[in-house]
C-alpha cells in the first residue's frame, strides 16, 4: 500500500485504539487502565532513550562504521520526547498503583524509612528533571546533527565527543531513577542493586533491535545507499552481543535473590513465578535469549537481512513482555490479555509507527553534514 | 637447484599491483600462492582463494562440549556421587549448575579459538619459515606487497613462475631454497609434548580420584583422620594427669538416667509400679531388649536354657516358673537394676523405659509358657 494509505490505516487504528484505551478505565478498572498505561509508557520510552544512548556512544569511541546510520538512530530517539507528556499523564497512576503514594501504604515501616526519595513531589520532580535532560541531550545530538546537514560546521562533532561522555553519566542516573521509580516502587518494600542496570540492558537492546528495523526498511526503499552488509553485520552482532547482555544481567539478579533466599528479596519472585507468570517468564527467556542466540549465531547470519528483521521485531515483542512481566503482577492476578490490552497496543504502536514516519521525512536519511560520512560508507570489515 | 627451492617471491610497490598480479600470476603457475602485507588486505582472502576459517565450527561444537560436559560433571557430583545440600536447597539445582556450566563453556570455546587458531590451523611455533631468512623480509614489514609461489609436493618450475611475475609487474624477484630439514626441536616435536603434558594431566587427575576414593589410609588423605583431637582410650596432654579419659563431674548424673535410691530391700523394690502402659510398640521394644541383653542366660523363651554351655558353671533363673512369676513388677525391676547373685547390673546398659518395657516381656513370656486353654482364641479348635 502506498505512503498516504499507510497513514491513514494507522491513524485510524490510532483512534479505535484509543477509544479502547479510554474504555478500559471506565469498564475494567483504572488498576488496570494505568497497569498498562506504564508498560507501553515505559516500552516506547526504552526505545527512544535506546536510539539516543547508542547516538551518544558513537560520538563517545568516535566510531566510523556507523555515521551513515547514525540518522536513523536519532529519528527513533524522538520516541522518547513524545513520551514526555505521556510521563506527566502517567503521574495520575501514582495513588492508584503505587503504595507508596497511598494513605495506609506509607504506614508500612519499610515504606516509611524510604518516605525521603518515595513521596509524591520529589517524584513529579525527578520526573520533570529527567524529562528536561533527555530533551536537553536530544536538542545538543540529535538537532545538533540535523543542523549540521545545513551548515557543515564540522564544530558540532567537537562539541558531541566533549558533550558525550557527560550524557552517558546522565543517562546511567537517569535510568536507574526510571527503573526504580516505575517499576521497582510498585513494590516498595523490595530493592535490586542491579535492576538500573537490567533496564539498561533491555533499553538498550530495544533501540538496537529499533534501528535495525528502520534501517532494513530504509534500505529496501534504496534510501541508505552505500550502506552495506558489513554494516549490518555490526548491527547483528550488536544484537547478538546484548541478547546475551541481558541474559547475564537478568539470570545474575534471579540467581543471588535465589541463594541468599532472603524473605524480603524473595516474594517478589514468588509473585513474578507463580502460576502462568512462571510459564511467561519461560516464553520471555525464549524470545528474548534463545531465539536471537540461535539465529544469530552464524557468522553470515549477522548480515542476512531477512533473519535480522525478524530477531529484531521479536526482540522488541520480547522487551514488551520483559516490562509487562515486571509490572502487570502488581495487579494481583495472572497474565491479562484482552480487547484492553489489543486496544492500548493498537493505540499506541500507531502512535509511535505515525511519529517515525513523520520524522523519515525530516532531514536527510544520512548524517550529510557529517565529515566522516565517507569513511563511514567505505567501511568494510 | 630448482628442485631445492622453497618459494619464488614478486615484491610489488602497492596493493592494487599486488592483487591484479594475483588471477595474472594464478593462470600461469603450478604452485601454492600465498601473500606476505604489512597490513591486512580488504579482500585478500577471496583473492588467494583461501577456504572458509574452520575455527567458528571448532569453537562452537567445543563449547557445546563444554556446556554439556560441566552440566553432566555437576549433576553427577551433586546427584549421583556425593550429594550435599546446601542451605536446604534442592540437590540438584539447575540455578547453582549455569554459571560454572557458562564458565566452562567460554573456556573450552575460547581455548579452542586462541590455541585451535594459533597452534592447529596456523601450525605455530615455526622456528625455521624459509621467509624469515629471506631478503625480502624487511621489505614486506615495511612498505613493500609480496606474491610468495610456494612449493608443496612438486618442485617449482623457477623460470616460468619468474617470468609470470615479471610480466605481472613485480619490481624484484627472489628465489628461496629449501632448508635443511630441522633438528630434534621441531613444531612436531613440542605438539607431541603438549599433548603428553596434557594427556598426562589428565591421567594423574584420574587416578588421584580413584586413589583417594579407594584408599583413604595413605598420606596425605588419612590426615583426615589423624586430627589433633582426643581420642577414646589415648593419653592427652591436655590435662594435668595425662589421661584423656576422664570421670564425670562430682554431682551430675547423665542424660535420661536418675539414680537408683531404692535401698537393697524386696519391700521397697514391690511398691513400684510399671510406669508405661502394656501395648504392643512396648511389647516390642521389650522383646528388642530382652533378645540383645537376656537371651545370653536366660533363653529365648526366658526358660533358664540359655546356648551356654555346661562350662558356664552358674545356673540362670528360669524366668517363667512359678517363683519369678510371683515376684512383683518392682521386684524384677530391682533385679534388672542391682544385678541378682552372679547376675550383673543391667542399669548402664538399659534406660529406665527400656527397663520397664522387658518387665513387660517377661510378664508376656510367662504368661505365653504357661498358657491355659482361656488363652486360646475363638475358632481355634482345642
Amino acid at each position: 500500500m502506498s505512503g498516504n494509505q499507510a497513514a491513514r490505516n494507522l491513524r485510524l487504528a490510532a483512534a479505535a485504539g484509543l477509544a479502547g484505551v479510554v474504555a478500559t478505565g471506565f469498564v475494567s478498572g483504572w488498576e488496570r487502565f494505568w497497569a498498562n498505561w506504564i508498560v507501553w509508557f515505559l516500552f516506547v520510552l526504552t526505545i527512544g532513550l535506546g536510539g539516543l544512548f547508542l547516538v551518544a556512544l558513537e560520538h563517545v569511541v568516535g566510531a566510523r562504521w556507523s555515521v551513515p546510520l547514525r540518522r536513523v538512530a536519532e529519528r527513533i530517539s524522538g520516541l522518547a520526547l513524545l513520551m514526555g507528556p505521556v510521563a506527566l499523564l502517567a503521574l495520575l497512576a501514582l495513588p492508584r498503583l503505587y503504595p507508596w503514594a497511598q494513605a495506609e501504604g506509607v504506614q508500612d515501616p519499610v515504606v516509611a524509612a524510604k518516605a525521603a526519595w518515595l513521596n509524591v513531589p520529589f517524584f513529579v520532580l525527578r520526573v520533570v528533571v529527567c524529562v528536561g535532560l533527555w530533551t536537553l541531550a536530544h536538542w545538543i545530538f540529535v538537532g545538533g546533527s540535523l543542523r549540521q546537514d545545513r551548515d557543515h560546521d564540522v564544530r558540532f562533532n567537537v562539541r558531541a565527543r566533549r558533550l558525550a561522555p557527560i550524557f552517558m553519566i546522565v543517562f546511567a542516573v537517569t535510568i536507574t531513577i526510571v527503573s526504580f521509580d516505575w517499576i521497582s516502587s510498585l513494590e516498595p518494600s523490595w530493592y535490586s542493586d542491579v535492576f538500573g542496570v537490567y533496564l539498561f540492558a533491555g533499553t538498550f537492546l530495544a533501540g538496537l533491535a529499533a534501528t535495525t528495523l528502520v534501517a532494513l526498511h530504509l534500505l529496501s526503499r534504496g534510501r541508505l545507499p552505500g550502506v552495506g552488509r558489513d554494516h549490518m553485520y555490526n548491527l547483528g552482532g550488536f544484537l547478538f552481543a546484548f541478547a546475551v547482555f541481558w541474559s547475564y544481567i537478568g539470570f545474575a539478579q534471579y540467581l543471588l535473590m535465589w541463594y541468599a533466599n532472603l524473605p524480603e528479596e524473595v516474594f517478589w519472585y514468588r509473585e513474578h513465578l507463580d502460576g502462568l507468570w512462571g510459564t511467561l517468564v519461560l516464553l520471555l527467556a525464549a524470545l528474548h535469549f534463545v531465539v536471537p542466540f540461535v539465529v544469530l549465531v552464524p557468522r553470515t547470519a549477522k548480515s542476512d537481512a531477512r533473519r535480522l528483521f525478524w530477531v529484531a521485531a521479536i526482540m522488541l515483542v520480547a522487551h514488551w513482555l520483559d516490562l509487562y512481566w515486571m509490572i502487570f503482577p502488581v495487579l494481583g492476578k495472572g497474565p491479562l490479555l484482552g480487547w484492553q490490552e489489543l486496544s492500548f497496543a493498537a493505540f499506541f504502536l500507531s502512535t509511535g509507527f505515525l511519529w517515525i514516519g513523520w520524522e523519515l521525512t525530516r532531514g536527510a536519511d544520512m548524517p550529510v553534514g557529517d565529515p566522516f560520512l565517507r569513511e563511514g560508507l567505505a567501511f568494510h570489515l | 637447484m630448482t628442485d631445492r627451492a622453497s618459494s619464488v617471491i614478486g615484491i610489488f610497490d602497492n596493493p592494487r599491483q599486488l592483487m591484479a598480479a594475483i588471477p595474472a600470476v594464478r593462470a600461469r603457475v603450478q604452485g601454492r600462492l600465498e601473500a606476505y602485507t604489512p597490513y591486512p588486505i580488504h579482500g585478500m582472502e577471496e583473492a588467494l582463494g583461501l577456504r572458509k576459517s574452520p575455527v567458528g565450527g571448532m569453537v562452537f561444537i567445543m563449547g557445546v562440549i563444554g556446556a554439556v560436559s560441566a552440566l553432566a560433571f555437576e549433576m553427577w557430583t551433586e546427584g549421583i556421587d556425593y550429594p550435599l545440600m546446601t542451605a536446604g536447597k534442592p540437590v540438584l539445582s539447575w540455578q547453582a549448575f549455569i554459571p560454572i556450566m557458562f564458565e566452562v563453556t567460554v573456556l573450552f570455546a575460547c581455548f579452542t579459538a586462541g590455541l585451535g587458531m594459533l597452534l592447529v590451523l596456523n601450525r605455530l611455533p615455526f622456528f625455521r619459515h624459509p621467509m624469515l631468512q629471506s631478503k625480502s623480509m624487511p621489505l614486506i614489514t615495511r612498505d613493500r606487497f609480496a606474491l610468495a609461489v610456494e612449493a608443496d609436493e612438486r618442485p617449482l618450475d623457477v623460470a616460468t613462475i619468474t617470468a609470470a611475475l615479471r610480466d605481472a609487474g613485480a619490481e624484484s624477484i627472489e628465489v628461496i631454497e629449501r632448508l635443511a630439514p630441522v633438528g630434534p626441536v621441531s613444531p612436531r616435536f613440542l605438539l607431541r609434548v603438549a599433548l603428553g603434558v596434557a594427556l598426562s594431566c589428565l591421567v594423574a587427575g584420574y587416578l588421584t580420584y580413584w586413589g583417594v576414593k579407594l584408599f583413604p589410609l595413605a598420606v596425605p588423605v588419612v590426615h583426615m583422620l589423624d586430627q589433633p583431637r582426643l581420642d577414646p582410650q589415648r593419653e592427652s596432654a591436655f590435662f594435668a594427669d595425662g589421661s584423656g579419659m576422664r570421670l564425670p563431674v562430682a554431682g551430675t548424673i547423665a542424660r535420661g538416667h536418675m539414680p537408683y535410691t531404692i535401698p537393697d530391700s524386696d519391700a521397697a523394690a514391690a511398691a513400684l509400679a510399671n510406669p508405661l502402659p502394656r501395648t504392643e510398640s512396648v511389647l516390642r521394644r521389650g522383646r528388642q531388649a530382652f533378645n540383645t541383653y537376656c537371651t545370653v542366660c536366660h533363653g529365648v523363651l526366658g526358660d533358664g536354657r540359655p546356648s551356654l554351655t555346661a562350662a558356664y558353671g552358674a545356673k540362670p533363673a528360669n524366668l517363667v516358673a512359678q517363683a519369678i512369676r510371683d515376684y512383683s513388677d518392682g521386684k524384677i525391676y530391682q533385679a534388672i537394676v542391682m544385678g541378682r547373685n552372679a547376675m550383673p547390673s543391667y542399669a548402664a546398659d538399659l534406660s529406665e523405659d527400656e527397663r520397664w518395657a522387658v518387665v513387660h516381656y517377661v510378664r508376656a513370656l510367662q504368661r505365653a509358657l504357661n498358657a491355659r486353654d482361656e488363652d486360646i482364641p475363638t475358632g481355634v479348635s482345642k
